[in-house]
């Protein structure tokens, strides 16, 4: 018999690796409703915890939607707070495209 | 000879890890009508950001809601229906300045607050953009 509580597989991961002068976080799957607290929670962990600028790599981010960006820019705020800046990198052309239209482009430096 | 629209309805729980389906079910049937993979991701995104509202806004009235995608030669409109009628209007324009940009942005037509019994949004793409 099926059990009633569903749990369902997260398609979203954070992988962070500390350098010198800068925490690089990778991020890949997809963030939704489903999966953006996983993002927040690290994201500002990370902030938190380490103090330094972010560069963050998106080329394994396949999907993302304002709940996603929404957290982006909370993370920026959070980042500006402490003084540190956040480097995105390879931003697959069609999440470009959501950063343009919501103005986010103008908060993040934008890396190829 | 006129050619009548398929009609697609997929009923989903008001859960957040439902919204992928929709998003999945947008993503095969945008492919199958020949949509280039760059609209298909834009139409993904966009009725993501209409199933994360139901999701959010969602309340003991209703338990599920309806995507409704009907297929034409050369349009694709996914409208949406709930049994709670006060899921009408449910983006606000201050908090949700994001999720409207990106509406707009990405569809070629939207209807945002329908005064309607079958349905309470409404979007469209088409294969062509309308001149």
């Amino acid at each position: 018999m099926c059990r009633m509580v569903v749990s369902m597989k997260q398609e979203l991961n954070i992988y962070e690796e500390n350098l010198s002068n800068y925490v690089k976080v990778v991020i890949s799957g997809e963030v939704d409703i489903y999966t953006s607290s996983k993002l927040k929670e690290s994201l500002y962990d990370i902030i938190d915890k380490n103090r330094m600028d972010i560069k963050i790599d998106c080329s394994q981010l396949k999907y993302i939607d304002s709940t996603g960006l929404g957290i982006f820019a909370g993370a920026f705020k959070k980042a500006k707070e402490i003084d540190r800046k956040i480097y995105l990198t390879g931003l697959k052309s069609n999440i470009k495209k959501l950063f343009v239209i919501t103005g986010l482009d103008k908060l993040f430096i934008i890396e190829e | 000879m006129e050619t009548s629209a398929d009609i697609i309805e997929l009923m989903l729980p008001l859960k957040a890890e439902y919204v992928i389906i929709a998003r999945l079910t947008a993503s095969g049937i945008a492919s199958r009508m020949g949509f280039d993979i760059e609209v298909i991701e834009d139409i993904k995104v966009a009725i993501s950001e209409v199933c994360s509202k139901y999701v959010q806004k969602g309340s003991s009235l209703a338990e599920k809601f309806k995507v409704i995608f009907t297929v034409t030669e050369d349009c694709l409109t996914i409208a949406f229906n709930s049994e709670d009628k006060s899921l009408r209007c449910i983006f606000s324009k201050d908090d949700d300045e994001f999720a409207v940009s990106i509406l707009n942005a990405l569809m070629d037509e939207v209807q945002l607050c329908i005064d309607n019994e079958d349905y309470l949004l409404k979007m469209s793409k088409f294969l062509e953009r309308k001149m």
